[in-house]
């Protein structure tokens, strides 16, 4: 139902569009490049979109770090987006395919990280290698918390 | 029940100190728009919403907006750790360092505290949405505001991703609201209060 009625708001349901990769799409703030509507006065020509990137550091393991961490920035962002996209289009089965693909690649970094570095959700403290130094704790803790920002 | 991720959802990495900064962008945490007030705003109207899609709606942009205040605080904590007496004077920082110090705390930019009544919860669809929507306005202005005054690109990066969820959240509250619509008398939409009289909505 779309249609305009008088005294009361109206706004257009969002047909699928075309869509940002990951790393374009946490850089913009959306997935949908019909919802990305910058204001002029955030354009800065030239700056370098520092956050967005790893900061080039010569310890390869923090490098390493930096990363992984990044793409699962970029991949949980994608499912937040697509999530809310969803949940006002619960047909919309090309979005659910997309959502699908996403979070499996997401389940897998989380895993990855959580064997080389540390959990970072509570289901990712079973997959905390054995071998690593910081792992056969109670390694929760572990890691730098997300305010310091140290790992991106 | 929620569980915690331990990282940022847009990364936030201030290098540079700057308590005046700090106390523009806290109003995003506290003030009137703020991300705690949207999260407490869209997480406390979820539970009587007549539609059971909307009421998961609010429970996922609630969600996001707790997201959206720990990227604040973030960005907050960031340009303030390394505080010193000279730059909070020198930045207009020194009251709100008697009373907190270089601690976190939910107020707006010019010091008033966070209180419950920068939000409603009224119990009735229609008003709700129609409150959301101006609320993720009103945010998006804040930041509109923000991009004008801060210059640091460290800290404009997470600003332009949050006014970017603004606009996105927007076009879904405007879907949701389109949503109850369907559920109410087309010919009258005020006709009765589905949050109140379930006896009457439009079950078809």
């Amino acid at each position: 139902m779309n249609l305009q009625h008088l005294s009361i708001a109206s706004v257009p349901i969002q047909p699928w569009g075309a869509t940002y990769d990951g790393p374009q799409a946490l850089k913009r703030g959306t997935i949908f490049q019909d919802l990305d509507m910058p204001f002029f006065a955030a354009d800065d020509p030239g700056a370098p979109n520092a956050c967005c990137e790893t900061s080039g550091s010569s310890d390869p393991q923090q490098q390493e770090r930096e990363t992984m961490m990044l793409q699962i920035c970029q991949i949980s962002f994608i499912a937040d987006d697509l999530r809310l996209y969803l949940d006002t289009h619960p047909q919309d089965a090309q979005a659910m395919d997309m959502l699908k693909n996403n979070l499996a690649q997401r389940k897998q970094l989380l895993q990855n990280f959580a064997q080389k570095f540390y959990p970072l959700t509570m289901d990712c403290m079973a997959d905390a290698d054995p071998m690593n130094a910081n792992a056969g704790c109670y390694c929760w803790q572990e890691g730098p918390m997300p305010w310091e920002g140290a790992c991106v | 029940m929620w569980t915690y991720e331990k990282r940022l959802q847009f990364p936030v990495k201030i290098t540079k100190t700057c308590p005046k900064t700090a106390q523009l962008i806290i109003s995003q945490y506290g003030g009137p728009d703020g991300e705690l007030s949207a999260s407490l705003r869209y997480l406390s109207q979820r539970y009587t919403m007549p539609v059971k899609a909307v009421g998961g709606l609010l429970t996922d942009i609630g969600t996001e907006e707790l997201a959206h205040m720990e990227i604040i605080c973030a960005m907050v904590y960031q340009l303030t750790r390394h505080l010193t007496i000279e730059e909070a004077k020198a930045g207009g920082f020194d009251a709100y360092y008697i009373d907190h110090t270089a601690a976190l705390w939910p107020q707006a930019a010019a010091g008033v505290p966070f209180t419950a009544l920068e939000f409603q919860s009224k119990g009735d669809a229609i008003a709700d949405l129609t409150e959301d929507l101006a609320a993720e306005q009103k945010a998006r202005t804040v930041y509109d505001n923000l991009l004008r005054m801060i210059d640091d690109p460290e800290v404009r990066e997470p600003l332009k991703f949050l006014r970017t969820r603004e606009i996105v959240h927007f076009q879904r509250f405007g879907e949701a609201l389109e949503k109850t619509k369907d559920k109410l008398d087309q010919k009258n939409y005020y006709f009765y209060n589905p949050e109140f009289d379930k006896q009457m909505i439009n079950r078809a």
